[in-house]
């Protein structure tokens, strides 16, 4: 079976121990690997009710069958395990190459469980696997210790490296992991478990290859498909200006979330904040992840002024949104700032902005004073505090201390309604597409199963009409700000969309293919001859419906499902919001879950679930 | 009055609505980046034996100029936007937005692709005045 190589590194970091484990040949087929693998593994062999930053959780590292191939767009690996943000099911995929770099070393993923008395970081070149003191390491940035370790290992093929920075080391509840400084695993806060288990960072590199089962097949496949991605109007949009091509055209249609989501339509942000600006200013070339024909990854550097900054990975359209429109700042070279030091530290960007902008409202409301900042004015349009308090949250100072824990639990201590001005859902800070311009987003958002999420499902790219997947059902046009007939339409790309996290499948790639691209490029690659359109929706029907089960098994519940008050309310006199109700109505009954937000007994027996029935009911 | 699509009346119909915008004169303030040219493709059921441009002399917020041209006269536009009558009589109807159009593929461009993102709202607005016109289609 190609795209697998059967072979888990497991690491225990309280014993240093090391072993070898698989999953069987009939969960590749119905998980895919991945975040699907992943779940699977979490619900059968961990204690799911342990404390996400405890030893006794995982750290799995798990790539999909795509991943390492050369078929467009198979750079992704997924990091999971419970979430110290949201204390539910937590994943975050990364593009970049430290994937493909383990499997060609040999291994489907990582499972750490445990944790390191001493600051250590774990050494890969092919079956070879040490682990080692990280003492000297730990305190580094990520920057820092990806040139030192690749340095370190500079002999033969580079190494790639795969590191928390200060925010992961202390525990900030949103940390990331960054692959080679430009990559990152940024959400549910994985960067805190990996600090939990004292894991600074992991180096690999592989001699060996990812091959495919139906060779001539997968030749013909990827002849044909990478003409097809650069062809597409979004690839070029996104190889000319970035994620942030998305800055303009989401203004246009409210999809950009303004001053902590209480504004509407400002052209002037955009025009300062969009991809053309980020182009014409600040890029100096652009660059790939792995075996990727559109190159969407962006290298700026700010010359000279308040906000000079090295050569180096530049913003993407969610960081120009929190640390832009999101605090009303227009000084790209402000954001390029900020997306430098969270990127340093090991920060999310969403939650880590989305944190600063909520506390900007804060000041401004009254509901915490210079007292409370260490004197810093948090005043709307100035970015200068924020980059103070990136600092002051990746260090657990002050108030950054605070909002190191995400914005539920600093609104909880906030106290004085702050509450309300929180946008999050379970915990996770929505990601910046406003749904009062999208309802289908809405619903994603409320039903995702890591919390507010736009990247578990297709939907902001059918409902924008961006892309359309008609062997899908999934028609071309949908209205933004329409709640009918959206829980079928976000179903269909909720089971198209989880499969790429699972198969591990750049979703922006997918954006520029079919379905029957999809479903070809994973049978090509395993061999599984009848592998087809229906089957990758299953799988995704599949995956959704384990991972909300082990939600559910963490306590969530139907309330859980919702949006934040912030999303309930227009924006102005004539604006709309999202039916959600109508659309939990919907999707409930399309998803086949009970009153209390479980998968019903006859669609995890349909879905090929049956042995979480026991664990349900 | 309804105005035959594509013809010399609807045209200058479609020119009297845009210079009569103030959302495009707005949007379109800072536009100097030369004329757009909407190619329609050839389609003999509606009439169109061979493809035909027609050229938007936009600048500034204003449409200095507009003329049905030839395709090798359209090619010279900076900005090239190419459909098949179907597409058009979409957009011209609102149910097409035309940056959506083109991200799915169903209209081509050829031209700087930053340039037209950055002046989203401004195609918007041209859009906007499109179906203001009073069109009959030859399909109808």
């Amino acid at each position: 079976m190609g795209g697998y190589k059967h072979r888990i590194l497991e690491v225990d970091l309280s014993t240093g121990k090391m072993d070898i484990s698989d999953v069987g040949e009939d969960d590749k087929r119905r998980f895919l690997g991945g975040s699907g693998i992943s779940a699977k593994l979490f619900l059968d062999r961990f204690d799911i009710q342990s404390n996400p930053l405890s030893p006794e959780n995982p750290l799995m590292i798990m790539n999909g069958p795509l991943t390492g191939t050369n078929l467009p767009g198979t750079s992704r690996f997924v990091v999971c395990g419970k979430s110290p943000l949201t204390g539910i099911w937590g994943e975050s995929a990364c593009g970049g190459n430290f994937g493909p770099e383990l499997k060609m070393a040999g291994w489907d993923g990582i499972v750490f469980r445990g944790a390191s008395e001493i600051p250590a970081f774990l050494l890969i070149e092919d079956g070879r696997c040490e682990l080692h003191d990280a003492s000297d390491l730990w305190g580094m940035d990520i920057y820092q210790v990806t040139d030192f370790l690749k340095a370190s290992y500079r002999d033969g093929k580079q190494v790639k490296v795969f590191a928390i920075g200060r925010a992961g080391e202390n525990l900030v509840k949103f940390a990331g992991i960054g692959n080679d400084k430009g990559h990152f695993a940024g959400r549910t806060g994985m960067g805190a478990l990996m600090g939990s288990k004292k894991l600074k960072a992991i180096v690999v590199r592989g001699s060996g290859g990812v091959e495919p089962t139906l060779r001539e097949e997968y030749s013909s496949l990827l002849k044909a498909l990478i003409p097809k991605v650069k062809a597409s109007v979004p690839a070029q949009a996104l190889r000319e200006m970035g994620t942030d091509s998305g800055m303009d055209l989401g203004m246009m249609t409210n999809d950009v979330p303004i001053k902590n989501w209480t504004s509407t339509q400002d052209f002037d942000l955009s025009f300062n904040l969009g991809g053309p600006s980020l182009t014409e200013k600040y890029l100096t070339k652009s660059h790939s992840c792995y075996a990727c024909p559109i190159g969407c990854k962006r290298v700026v550097k700010v010359a000279d002024g308040p906000y000079k900054t090295e050569e180096g990975p530049g913003p993407e359209y969610e960081t120009c949104c929190t640390f832009g429109t999101m605090i009303m700042n227009k000084d790209l070279a402000g954001v390029i700032k900020a997306n430098d030091l969270c990127n340093r530290t090991g920060m999310d960007t969403i939650s880590g902005g989305a944190a600063i902008a909520f506390a900007y409202e804060c000041y401004e409301k009254g509901m915490i004073t210079g007292k409370d900042t260490d004197g810093l004015e948090l005043v709307w349009g100035n970015i200068d505090p924020a980059l103070k308090l990136i600092e002051m949250i990746s260090e657990r100072k002050g108030i950054g201390s605070i909002l190191a824990d995400g914005t539920r639990a600093a609104a909880a201590k906030f106290g004085k309604g702050a509450e309300e001005l929180v946008t999050e859902v379970k915990g996770l800070d929505a990601p910046m597409h406003d749904p009062r311009g999208w309802h289908g987003m809405g619903l994603g958002y409320a039903v995702s199963t890591r919390g507010a999420c736009h990247l578990q499902h297709m939907t902001l790219y059918v409902e924008q009409g961006m892309s359309a997947y008609p062997e899908t059902g999934l028609e071309t046009t949908y209205k933004g700000p329409q709640s009918e007939g959206k829980a079928g339409m976000y179903l269909i790309s909720e089971n198209f969309g989880v499969p790429c996290n699972s198969a591990c499948l750049c979703i922006f790639v997918l954006g520029c293919l079919s379905a029957p691209d999809f479903a070809e490029m994973i049978r090509v690659t395993t061999g599984w001859k009848d592998f087809d359109i229906a089957e990758l929706l299953n799988s995704g029907q599949r995956i959704n419906l384990l991972k909300r089960t082990i939600n559910c098994l963490l306590g969530m519940k139907r309330e859980d499902d919702r949006l934040p008050k912030r999303i309930l309310t227009p924006l102005s006199s004539e604006g709309n919001v999202p039916d959600i109700n109508l659309m939990l109505r919907e999707y409930y009954t399309l998803r086949g879950l009970d009153e209390m937000g479980r998968p019903k007994r006859e669609i995890l027996e349909k879905a090929g679930l049956r042995e979480l029935i026991s664990k349900l009911y | 009055m309804a105005y035959r699509f594509p013809s010399e009346q609807w045209i200058k119909e479609y020119q009297r609505v845009i210079n009569s915008s103030e959302d495009y004169k707005k949007s379109g303030a800072t536009w100097t980046a030369g004329p757009v040219c909407l190619v329609v493709s050839a389609n003999p059921s509606v009439g169109l034996d061979k493809e035909i441009g027609i050229w938007l002399g936009l600048q500034k917020g204003v449409c200095e100029e507009i003329k049905i041209v030839t395709l090798e006269e359209a090619q010279k536009a900076p900005f090239v936007i190419t459909g098949d009558y179907a597409r058009w009589k979409q957009v011209v109807l609102g149910q097409l937005d035309p940056i959506q159009g083109m991200m799915q593929g169903k209209l081509k461009l050829k031209g700087n692709l930053p340039t037209i993102v950055r002046y989203v709202k401004a195609s918007q607005d041209l859009v906007k005045c499109a179906s203001k016109v009073d069109t009959q289609f030859a399909d109808e």
